[in-house]
């Protein structure tokens, strides 16, 4: 048995000494990963998993549910990357797990829930993981009179154009005040969710009909207000191979750049106390941590607190990687963490950039009543008055 | 009973997610970082309690169960591996600490507590004062350390760790909970003594004799600044009595030689690491003048390294798994040894000449116990996980290295099983006979970390 592929890390898997600095947080005050958190078998650290992986490669052991599930319960936050101390090794931790992933989809031992968001997400009714109806955005561009061709395309994502529909609402209406040329397209998921647990087959088609859209509709730039999809465009596309020569925005990196550029201003206050959560798609995974800090820092009468964990110290939510899906309860046990966290800056606002880690938190936030307001940085937006510079 | 059956019971005791048979939770227990082969294991369990532990044990004494404790599972030797089967004890939940005595300076902890939580935990509440731990990762566990006769930091100035245990609670091989040191007597986990001073039995004893669940340790006054004055010794011959000369001036917090012949630079000198701390830059600076004037008394010489290295080395703990990667091939064992300290420059010798005949770059560190009563010495084997006559390498040095120790009159740390099979060799006939009746009556049926000092 190998891994999917083998040739590329069977000489670099063994490399994890398995001496457990990836489960700590950078001061050694806590564990980082939710799943060794949570299982406290070293099994569930992320050396138990290369060693597993590696096991797996040389024949000592063979594929079972089980082991698949302990791949499975990584939230593929990269926290392990960020404190394992082998370089040119520790870059690539979560690849490997995601790799082995896809062999487990290969030997048939996906698990059925991550198996369903694929048959979703190819349905041709839908294209999206949530397994609603496909949405083409024509009303949409309608009801914000988006025109048929612009110089940026605003890539909504699936949890915002079918869960998080007030952060969706949010973008469009700041990204209209700050007069953005810019349109929507019939997008199709942006494969993310597919990626994370390993079953990449469909992946290219996907990406390609995606970009071919976003051409077609004139675009050269493209925004996102998901952590996941910007991570997925901007990263993941050239990891597949797929090449374009788009420019892919996160709104925090926009809306930064405008304010840096003079283009817009913010001129109401926002008088409440808030503090951020670092998605790890955006943050550990392509480096924006202060971006969003920066925008934060800028909108008047705010006041911005940090959280013990922050930037690459940041625990994850737990949504990430599958396990949203996987393990909803212990997704939001993660996240009723961090949200502990956050209540103990003093906040009253636990802000984001990623409708995947606003579900989360806020399915948290009600489930164990912690009183916190959720949103994402984009809403606190939407309520302020903008000043546009033209 | 059947394997289900034992499942099953073990689960009703620690709950189900903390008990397995799982074959992926099997093997990554049935082996350690280091060279041991793999050994397999039938159950590897999470207690929470000591009333949980209590039952374990008193379950697996009923049925005949062997029973392996595991705390960071660092040792590298393979002590934490089953070499009979049975239960792995992974004590990682029971990780509270119970009191940080300021006054008396201890910690009472659990026995799952990581060096990487204790280390946290002071930093954080008490910034005067710190813990003994060792060069390892910050997942080892101060119980694990301590129990192993560990050293590391402050070893130079106040002995190996084992010698800093002050009190221990044990869950003895019949199931009872037993209290050894002063918490025996007193509310107060401040002393072994003035008692007959049972500590000793459960220290590198590796579980034979009962499973620790406490342990009260010694914590030191913290100095607000720290440095490094490195020296080198062109001249091996030189070091014993450097030593004696700089732990004459109670200047040295800690103190290590290191011989490396990777990079190119360190190649025939051994580099001498002497700590200093103090509250000022003043004493830090008086403190190097003298220290300075004994290097070259002594045939040694200052060294000025770049910034980023002092960066290294001041680290705490110290990033000493980057051994593990020299090879990039995951994995490296060392042969630790106490050994007397003017058999040092001869253990270097015969240890390089070790390393070369099996092809591996010599690397050597030893450390300064207690002002010079005693060094660990440790000559370290990196190999190739994935290279099966490379760990055949390694496994082949370790056992000449250990052999090589005995000859000189030290004796092997936390050895594996064939290096505590040399050990007993040379272990004197009554001393044999007195461990083996202790143990016989503590574990009559044999059930604790069973193949470990079988005399």
């Amino acid at each position: 048995m190998t891994i999917n592929v083998k040739q590329d890390w069977k000489d670099i898997v063994h490399r994890c000494f398995r001496c457990g600095y990836c489960k700590f947080t950078f001061e050694y005050s806590d564990f980082n990963c939710p799943s060794y958190k949570k299982h406290r078998f070293e099994t569930y650290s992320t050396g138990g998993r290369m060693w597993l992986i590696y096991g797996i490669i040389n024949g000592d052991l063979q594929w079972s549910q089980n082991l698949a599930n302990v791949l499975y319960s990584c939230s593929t936050c990269g926290n392990c990357m960020e404190n394992c101390r082998f370089d040119k090794f520790n870059d690539f931790l979560v690849d490997i797990i995601e790799a082995a992933r896809a062999e487990a989809v290969k030997n048939g031992f996906c698990p059925e829930k991550q198996k369903a968001l694929l048959e979703r997400t190819t349905n041709t009714e839908m294209f999206n993981p949530y397994g609603e109806p496909n949405s083409d955005n024509e009303e949409l561009k309608k009801k914000y009179n988006l025109p048929d061709k612009a110089e940026w395309v605003y890539f909504i994502g699936c949890t915002s154009n079918y869960r998080q529909k007030n952060l969706r609402d949010a973008t469009l209406r700041f990204l209209k005040k700050i007069n953005l040329d810019f349109t929507l397209i019939d997008e199709h998921c942006c494969t993310s969710p597919i990626i994370r647990t390993g079953q990449i087959e469909p992946v290219k088609e996907f990406m390609n009909y995606n970009i071919d859209k976003i051409k077609e509709v004139g675009a050269t730039k493209v925004i996102t207000s998901c952590a996941g999809c910007c991570r997925t465009l901007k990263v993941d596309f050239a990891k597949q191979g797929v090449n374009h020569d788009l420019e892919i925005y996160h709104t925090s990196e926009l809306v930064k750049r405008f304010l840096d550029e003079g283009k817009i201003m913010f001129t109401s206050e926002f008088n409440k106390t808030v503090t951020y959560h670092d998605p790890c798609h955006i943050g550990r995974h392509m480096g924006l941590y202060e971006e969003p800090r920066d925008v934060y820092k800028q909108i008047p009468g705010i006041k911005f607190v940090e959280m013990g964990r922050n930037r690459e110290n940041a625990w994850c939510c737990g949504a990430g990687g599958g396990v949203k899906i996987g393990y909803p309860d212990w997704a939001v046990e993660i996240s009723k963490e961090r949200l502990e966290e956050a209540k103990e800056t003093g906040a009253t606002i636990l802000s984001s950039t990623c409708p995947f880690c606003r579900t989360n938190l806020s399915d948290a936030n009600d489930k164990f009543n912690l009183g916190l307001e959720v949103i994402d940085l984009i809403e606190i937006l939407d309520q302020l008055e903008i000043k546009v510079n033209e | 009973m059947s394997n289900a059956e034992v499942l099953s019971k073990l689960e009703q005791i620690v709950g189900k997610d903390f008990a397995s048979n799982n074959q992926e939770d099997l093997f990554i227990y049935s082996q350690d970082p280091g060279v041991s082969h793999p050994r397999p294991v039938d159950y590897v369990v999470m207690p929470e309690t000591v009333e949980e532990v209590q039952q374990i044990v008193r379950f697996a004494n009923d049925k005949k169960i062997p029973i392996v404790p595991m705390g960071g599972g660092m040792t590298l030797s393979g002590l934490v591996i089953p070499i009979k089967g049975g239960i792995v004890l992974d004590m990682k939940r029971m990780d509270k600490i119970i009191e940080i005595n300021e006054t008396s300076r201890y910690a009472l902890i659990e026995a799952g507590v990581t060096s990487g939580k204790l280390i946290a935990h002071l930093r954080e509440k008490y910034p005067d004062l710190q813990a003994p731990y060792p060069d390892a990762p910050p997942s080892i566990t101060i119980a694990g350390n301590a129990l192993i006769h560990g050293s590391g930091y402050l070893s130079q100035k106040y002995g190996d760790h084992g010698a800093m245990i002050n009190s221990l609670e044990v869950v003895l091989p019949n199931g009872e909970v037993c209290k050894v040191g002063s918490c025996a007597i007193s509310n107060y986990w401040f002393t072994r003594g003035p008692i007959p001073d049972l500590v000793g039995l459960f220290t590198s004893a590796f579980g034979t004799m009962g499973i620790v669940t406490k342990i009260s340790i010694k914590l030191f006054p913290k100095p607000k600044l720290r440095d490094i004055v490195i020296g080198l010794i062109k001249e091996l011959n030189t070091i014993p009595g450097l030593i004696l000369n700089l732990t004459k001036t109670d200047i040295p917090e800690d103190l290590m030689i290191a011989l490396a012949e990777k990079p190119d630079f360190m190649k025939g000198y051994a580099i001498l690491l002497l700590y200093i701390t103090g509250d000022s830059q003043d004493e830090l600076d008086s403190k190097t003048k003298i220290l300075k004037k004994i290097y070259r008394k002594n045939k040694a010489r200052f060294m000025k390294l770049p910034p980023r290295y002092y960066d290294v080395f001041l680290e705490q703990p110290q990033f000493a798994a980057k051994a593990a990667d020299f090879r990039k091939g995951g994995g490296f064992e060392y042969v630790g040894s106490f050994m007397p300290l003017g058999k040092i420059p001869e253990a270097i010798e015969k240890a390089r000449d070790i390393s070369l005949k099996y092809g591996i770059v010599p690397t050597q560190v030893s450390r300064i116990i207690g002002r010079g009563h005693n060094v660990m010495f440790a000559a370290s084997y990196s190999f190739n996980r994935a290279d099966p006559e490379d760990m055949e390498r390694a496994r082949n040095a370790l056992h000449e290295t250990n052999k090589m120790v005995l000859e000189l009159g030290g004796i092997p740390w936390k050895a594996e099983r064939d290096g505590q099979k040399l050990i007993i060799e040379k272990m004197d006939p009554n001393y044999k006979m007195l461990f083996k009746t202790i143990r016989n009556i503590l574990d009559p049926n044999g059930i604790m970390n069973p193949g470990n000092w079988e005399v």
